[in-house]
């Protein structure tokens, strides 16, 4: 049950501009993105949690006392050649969730809408430093990580978010489901990393594809290759 | 002379039949001639010293096997081996590993169960006879800093603390060697190294760093490169030679003690042995040590010879009523702020005081400084005269901390010291005695003498020490400036240690004391002090330091004075300039696309006063900057924080106009009944939705997030909605959008339906018989003006 709760020092704003959906925006005040960023820091409460599980590449199943079929085939193409997962959920907490609200109610359209997208960069930030503390670990006992998936992407149904929770062990770090399965608090994130043998050569179609995996290409925080950098 | 570690452990192990899955420790007892013949092969290839078997031999370790209650067992057993198999030809260091968790708050585990952990295990490899105790491939700074404190509590044996580092030169919790190696040898490390993880060449640099940094002798033992499989087996990519080759530039590097980890074998131990003899120590540099502080990733250094650090004096709750309230009630959301803005105003270390009568100063102390090294990188400052508190804040600080203040009083000296020494922190030393305040220079070098004395005597030296000049009030004793530039002088002769002061003291009781202080400033910088303690958002004394700093030599000709733009004397120009420039009509137009919402009321304040009524200015201004606003969002031209800050200044607008004409009613374009569907609790798309329509002359009724649908009719209905608009962000909710068409359908209700949200399509939308599909809030604007035939 390895618990990491990192430190957000600095929020990024670049990321936070994008997920403003300002990549393409000219003379956007970075004052603005900046307040936002260091606000989303100032009331984030940083958690994360994460369990290791031997997995099953052909029956595409998380191997456990109640094991976990994985429903998809973008899922399973992703963690294909995979011998073992780690199911994680990271979270900002409610505090940045409330102030989004707030500000909304205050007329404060624009700083609530920059502050709920630097509360997403930081979430993102969060999973970040825990992969970086795994990857270490992992490349010691010659594993490499694939990037990290999560319901929804490809088709990988939603209705698998309740496992997701049991097996990361969300719970204990206040992570809930809604009834229509959506995470609360609002600002966190689930996700499967599969561990793969690391073999002589490194394997470069597993780097990570983020934006250009995903089908919604009129999202206005698609990444742009020259406009930010590489989620 | 260059000391030889063992390389790894664990591979020899398997090889030597340890099962996949099995405690590795177990062997000590089961099969100690297989760890014996382990050690006997390392110390064969040259290897000086040997590490026991006991890296994962915690309580916290053990119990994934059920074998905690054998930890004395396990690591007695371990020492007995090695010191076999080393006989009088190597020394045995004593293994010990981290817990495998992160301590709070970076994660669950408290710092003094993992300080008991580790005592115990100190304990048993001391009582057993091991040499040394090695604390190796640590991630985290702060689980270092309890291993070393139990180990040292624990037992008088020379410490080795190695951390582990990435391919940033950090650890994966963010600390720089330089920050390790301050903070390490201060607590008392006796020797400060690196393992794992990395290669010998990805080594060097952090070896270098280390060595530069403190004097104790460095260690390093590097894996063999990275595992990788191949035909089913694990290997590592280096050989021993070329490890080997990689000792003599280690030692070069500064490393005196050289070994292996993961990957090596005794033939690589082997290559390293025969690479390093002869290699002479390295040079390491021996000037005094300077007064470092390091928080769990950033050193600051306070040093003549660098520019001057400020001492952000704001959190602090004297005086101040609404933080003193605050921090009495257990938040710490100002105190954060402070630490936040203050290192942005330039201060490189933080003061905390929690001085707020009736609380509990150690738990206020051990939360503020918990919480604010979560979020700034300034390294802290333990300002308080409660030893307890002292010793709270001390213990939970990842790194090195410096204490304010001791002073030659009885009590302080002898209470504080310890502390200093124990945790590794450095002290403010205040002149002052048990029988007050020394009035003259001479009189406080002498008092800080004494405070000297008392500390090297408890284990400080050189690097340790901020010596405080003191400032009075010359409204009460006209010689106080003078004394304090004596002072100042005094202690850089006397002592060379760097020096502060809190100045806003010597201006009490003036008027206009901003003059003073700055003054006083510029006078004691060229006195020379140090680091000052003061209010970085003090604009006066900013500018007395960027002047200072350039008349004194610390920003050389003034090169950063010249490029600050407060000194240039053409001002940028203003960027609104042109909005005042055009008529009130053009200009409201101008200022809602533009977002500028700050002069947005005097403007409709004007167009009232030129004679346009309400409407007019609604529809000429306002309704036509929105317009134009849709047009360039829908090309992409403008994006929607954008769009929202025109929609702010929309909001600005029709307020004043209500503030002004209240009897002259805004357009009623129509009723919009909204709502995000039951289920979701995504509101924010639907937030900026209804600020649109509702800003666009639209009466708004928000039935807010995961509304039912029976609700959802009903309101429809009872405000005669002309318009009903349903928000869904996920795929598990927009089944939702259904079922309220087909209730609003059953219900006869004649209102349009428009849905949206992320999920959504327009083919859904379709198919669910919703009367429009609007991908974003402008675009829903559009739509609902066709809806109620305007456009």
């Amino acid at each position: 049950m390895p618990i990491y709760n990192a430190p957000l020092l600095q929020i990024d704003a670049k990321e936070t501009r994008r997920y403003a959906g300002l990549q393409k925006a000219e003379n956007f005040s970075e004052e603005r993105i900046l307040n936002a960023c260091e606000e989303a820091a100032l009331l984030a409460v940083p958690r994360g949690i994460w369990e290791i599980y031997p997995y099953d590449c052909a029956a595409q199943t998380v191997l456990d006392e109640s094991p976990f079929a994985i429903e998809g085939k973008s899922v399973g193409k992703h963690l294909a050649g995979c011998e073992k997962i780690i199911l994680l959920a990271a979270t900002v907490g409610e505090a940045v969730e409330s102030q989004v609200t707030k500000l909304f109610e205050d007329g404060e359209y624009s700083a609530s809408v920059l502050l709920d997208a630097a509360a997403t960069a930081a979430v993102e930030q969060i999973a970040d430093a825990m992969e970086k503390t795994i990857r270490q670990k992992m490349a010691r006992e010659g594993y490499t990580m694939r990037w990290r998936f999560s319901p929804g992407y490809g088709d990988w149904p939603l209705e698998q978010q309740p496992e997701l929770i049991r097996l990361s062990r969300a719970e204990e770090i206040d992570i809930h489901l809604s009834a229509a399965l959506m995470l609360i608090p609002r600002k966190s994130i689930t996700a499967a990393i599969g561990l793969a043998r690391n073999t002589k050569t490194s394997e470069p179609s597993h780097t990570p594809k983020g934006c250009a995996s995903c089908d919604k290409r009129d999202c206005p925080s698609r990444f742009i290759p020259d406009a930010g950098t590489q989620p | 002379m260059i000391h030889i570690f063992d390389g790894a452990l664990g591979t020899m192990l398997q090889a030597g039949g340890l099962q996949p899955g099995a405690c590795p420790e177990l062997m000590n007892i089961e099969k100690p001639d297989i760890v014996r013949g382990i050690h006997e092969a390392y110390i064969r290839a040259g290897a000086t010293i040997i590490e026991t078997n006991t890296f994962g031999a915690s309580t916290l370790k053990l119990a994934h096997y059920g074998l905690a209650d054998r930890m004395a067992e396990l690591n007695a057993a371990a020492v007995r081996i090695a010191k076999e198999a080393a006989d009088s030809h190597a020394k045995v260091a004593g293994s010990i590993g981290p817990t495998g968790r992160f301590i709070e708050p970076l994660g669950d585990l408290p710092f003094d169960e993992a300080y008991s952990v580790f005592f115990t295990q100190a304990k048993a490899l001391a009582e057993a006879g091991a040499d040394y105790l090695i604390i190796e491939t640590c991630i985290d700074l702060q689980e270092m800093r309890a291993a070393l404190l139990a180990a040292k509590d624990a037992c008088a044996l020379p410490v080795i603390c190695q951390l582990s580092y990435s391919e940033d030169g950090r650890t994966v919790t963010g600390t720089d060697p330089q920050s390790a190696a301050v903070t390490l040898e201060a607590m008392g490390a006796s020797i400060i190294g690196v393992n794992c993880s990395l290669g010998p060449e990805q080594l060097v640099p952090i070896v270098r760093t280390l060595a530069e940094n403190c004097r104790v002798p460095i260690s390093v033992l590097p894996n063999a490169g990275m595992p990788y499989l191949e035909d089913g087996e694990t290997k590592f990519p280096m050989g021993p030679d070329d490890f080997g080759a990689w000792g003599p530039k280690l030692a070069a590097a500064g490393a005196t003690y050289i070994g292996g980890c993961c990957g090596t074998t005794p033939e690589h131990i082997r290559a390293l042995a025969e690479a390093v003899k002869g290699c002479e120590e390295p040079k390491r540099n021996v000037s005094p040590r300077r007064l470092m502080l390091a928080s769990r990733t950033r050193t600051v250094t306070i040093d003549k010879e660098l520019p001057t650090v400020l001492i952000g004096e704001r959190i602090n709750p004297t005086g101040r009523k609404k933080l003193a309230a605050e921090i009495r009630d257990g938040s710490l959301l100002s105190v954060k702020k402070e630490a936040v803005n203050q290192a942005k105003a330039g201060a490189k270390l933080l003061d905390v005081n929690m001085g707020v009568g009736g609380i509990d100063q150690t738990a206020a102390m051990r939360n503020a400084v918990t919480e604010i090294s979560q979020i700034t990188d300034a390294p802290l400052a333990i300002d308080t005269s409660d030893a307890t508190a002292l010793e709270a804040g001390l213990r939970a600080y990842p790194g090195r901390a410096l204490i304010n203040s001791v002073s030659a009083e009885e009590a302080r000296l002898r209470e504080f010291l310890p502390l200093a020494k124990r945790y590794g922190a450095a002290i403010l030393c205040l002149p002052l005695t048990d029988e007050g305040v020394p009035k003259t220079a001479r009189e406080r070098v002498g008092v800080m003498h004494r405070i000297i004395r008392a500390a090297k005597e408890a284990g400080l030296s050189d690097g340790d020490f901020l010596l405080d000049a003191l400032v009075m009030t010359i409204s009460a004793d006209a010689n106080a400036c003078h004394e304090v530039m004596e002072t100042l002088r005094l202690y850089r002769k006397e002592f060379g240690y760097p020096s502060t002061m809190g100045l806003s003291n010597i201006s009490f009781g003036l008027p206009n004391r901003p003059l003073i202080n700055s003054t006083f400033f510029a006078m004691c910088l060229a006195a020379g002090l140090d680091a000052p303690i003061m209010n970085p958002y003090d604009d006066t004394m900013q500018n007395a330091l960027m002047a200072s700093a350039a008349l004194l030599g610390k920003d050389p000709n003034g090169l950063a004075y010249s490029k600050n733009e407060a000194n240039l004397s053409v001002p940028k120009a203003a960027a609104t300039a042109k909005i005042t420039e055009l008529d009130a009509m053009s200009a409201i137009k101008q200022a809602v696309i533009e977002g500028e919402k700050d002069g947005i009321a005097e403007l409709v304040a004007k167009a009232i006063r030129e004679g346009h009524d309400s409407n007019e200015i609604t529809e000429k201004a306002l309704t036509a900057a929105m317009n134009d606003i849709g047009v360039d969002f829908g090309a992409g031209r403008v994006f929607l924080p954008q769009v929202l800050l025109s929609a702010e200044t929309m909001r600005a607008a029709f307020d004043k106009l209500k503030e002004l004409l209240p009897a002259q009613k805004a357009n009623d374009k129509g009723t919009v009944v909204i709502a995000t569907v039951k289920g979701d609790v995504h509101d924010l798309g639907k937030n900026i939705t209804g600020a649109l329509l509702a800003n666009s002359g639209f009466r708004l009724i928000d039935l807010g997030k995961d509304v039912d649908a029976a609700e959802i009719v009903k309101a429809a209905i009872e405000n005669k909605a002309d318009i009903v608009g349903l928000c869904a962000l996920m795929t598990t909710t927009m089944i939702q959008i259904d079922k309220v068409i087909e209730q609003l359908h059953a219900a006869g209700c004649a209102a349009k339906v428009m849905v949206g949200g992320a999920a959504l399509t327009q083919e859904y939308a379709d198919a669910a018989g919703a009367d429009a599909y609007a991908p974003d809030g402008v675009k829903a604007v559009q739509l609902a003006k066709q809806m109620v035939g305007i456009d």
